[in-house]
């Protein structure tokens, strides 16, 4: 098995939600899910629409035009980021603590998550810390709602939440997370230990299948020159994809 | 814009629509059934910004894509600072988002009226004074003495440029009548 970076692997998992042909989107200050979409378009999806924002990947003069394409339900699917997660598919990029009206820190979550998770059809949710602070059972505050009655109009939602030790399933049905797969190198119990909120699963789960070495190849070759040519983070793709590519060539 | 709210599809479950009272729910007047937020719209008194050129009457050309226009539109009055002034400009002439006169109430020639942000074709963001900015923002006393520098210790624009924008940007941004 080839040697990966959780970075690394973040992307490759990312890259394997986007289907050909939809519009896939990610907003600013998202190295990984810039990395991921790109790496679908280098892979199996061609001809994916890619928008990153504050990128050159990026259709619209305006972020009035991004707004009303997810308002459309023309949004295929998002990525998107919280510091806390909890087990309803709620995420939170508000702030931290008990008290709203005092937070202990303040981060610089506003609107945009809360209405795109209404409006993209799908929207993986991701995490580079997967620990009992991150992923708990009840966020602190609900930047993006997971469910929502069936008279609410609302044309997508969560529908994964992958960490770099195990990705999550969201039920619909129930509005609740799911174990579905555990990355490479992980036990239940690691996974049990650093969830918290219940997985809602007793039996063994299966591994989440290892990055390949054609995806590698293709994300620390192909989206690495792209990114740094095109300025998308270049730094970022210079520094942390494919930092040991000498040894793979 | 300047309608009186707009509907949005998201929102509803969240803690932010739970502390803003100018976002509600309602029901689709149309089907009767189906539930949205609907956001007040914001009505300014008065909209502040910068652009590249503007003319006598008011017509703006931002020089960028800019969002800027429906601030213009939403806000009762709209006063313009802008790197040039020019006789006579015209939607053709616009580079970028152009913003009728009918929008604008008053026009003020302010060159490098953007500083320490940049002007996109112009000058690029001052990154030293930005530096300097990030570290005064810690707290309130150094957030002060930065005001006292900048904002309050400066009797006009042209002093203002004089003082802090760096020599070397100050090619001659020439504007006519003036």
């Amino acid at each position: 098995m080839m040697n990966y970076s959780e970075a690394e692997l973040l992307a490759v998992l990312l890259s394997r939600e986007v289907r050909d042909g939809e519009v896939s989107a990610c907003g600013a200050l998202s190295h990984i899910p810039a990395a991921g979409l790109l790496l679908a378009q280098a892979t199996h999806a061609p001809n994916a629409e890619l928008i990153i924002l504050n990128s050159v990947f990026n259709p619209f003069r305006t972020s009035k035009q991004f707004h009303f394409l997810a308002q459309r339900g023309d949004l295929g699917l998002f990525f998107a980021s919280g510091v806390q997660i909890d087990r309803h598919g709620n995420y939170n990029l508000h702030q931290i603590g008990p008290d709203p009206d005092h937070p202990q820190v303040r981060f610089p979550g506003g609107y945009g998550g809360g209405m795109i998770y209404y409006g993209a059809r799908r929207t993986v949710v991701f995490r580079t810390e997967h620990t009992v602070r991150s992923l708990v059972e009840k966020v602190d505050y609900i930047s993006a709602c997971g469910s929502s009655p069936p008279d609410v109009l609302r044309y997508g939602n969560p529908t994964k939440v992958i960490t770099p030790k195990a990705i999550f399933r969201f039920e619909k049905d129930v509005g609740t997370l799911q174990l579905d797969t555990i990355q490479p190198g992980y036990t239940m119990d690691e996974i049990r230990d650093c969830t918290g909120f219940d997985l809602g699963v007793n039996d063994d789960i299966a591994e989440t299948p290892a990055p390949t070495e054609e995806e590698l190849r293709a994300l620390r070759v192909v989206v690495r020159t792209k990114m740094i040519d095109t300025g998308t983070y270049a730094d970022w793709a210079r520094k942390v994809l494919g930092a040991d590519t000498a040894q793979i060539a | 814009m300047g309608v009186p709210y707009v509907p949005v599809v998201g929102l509803i479950g969240t803690d932010l629509l739970k502390r803003r009272d100018d976002m509600v729910i309602a029901i689709d007047p149309f089907d009767g059934k189906t539930k949205t937020v609907v956001a007040k719209a914001l009505r300014p008194d008065v909209a502040l910004f910068h652009v590249q050129t503007a003319d006598r009457h008011g017509n703006v050309s931002c020089g960028y894509d800019a969002e800027v226009v429906m601030l213009a539109e939403a806000s009762k009055h709209v006063i313009v600072t802008a790197e040039r002034i020019v006789d006579r400009l015209t939607e053709k002439d616009a580079k970028g988002t152009f913003i009728p006169g009918i929008h604008v109430d008053a026009v003020v020639h302010a060159p490098f009226g953007a500083h320490p942000a940049g002007s996109v074709g112009l000058y690029a963001p001052d990154k030293v004074h930005m530096r300097e900015y990030v570290v005064a923002s810690k707290d309130d006393e150094s957030f002060a003495a930065y005001l006292q520098k900048y904002v309050h210790g400066v009797t006009s624009h042209q002093q203002y440029v004089e003082q802090f924008v760096p020599l070397e940007w100050r090619d001659p941004v020439r504007a006519v009548g003036t």
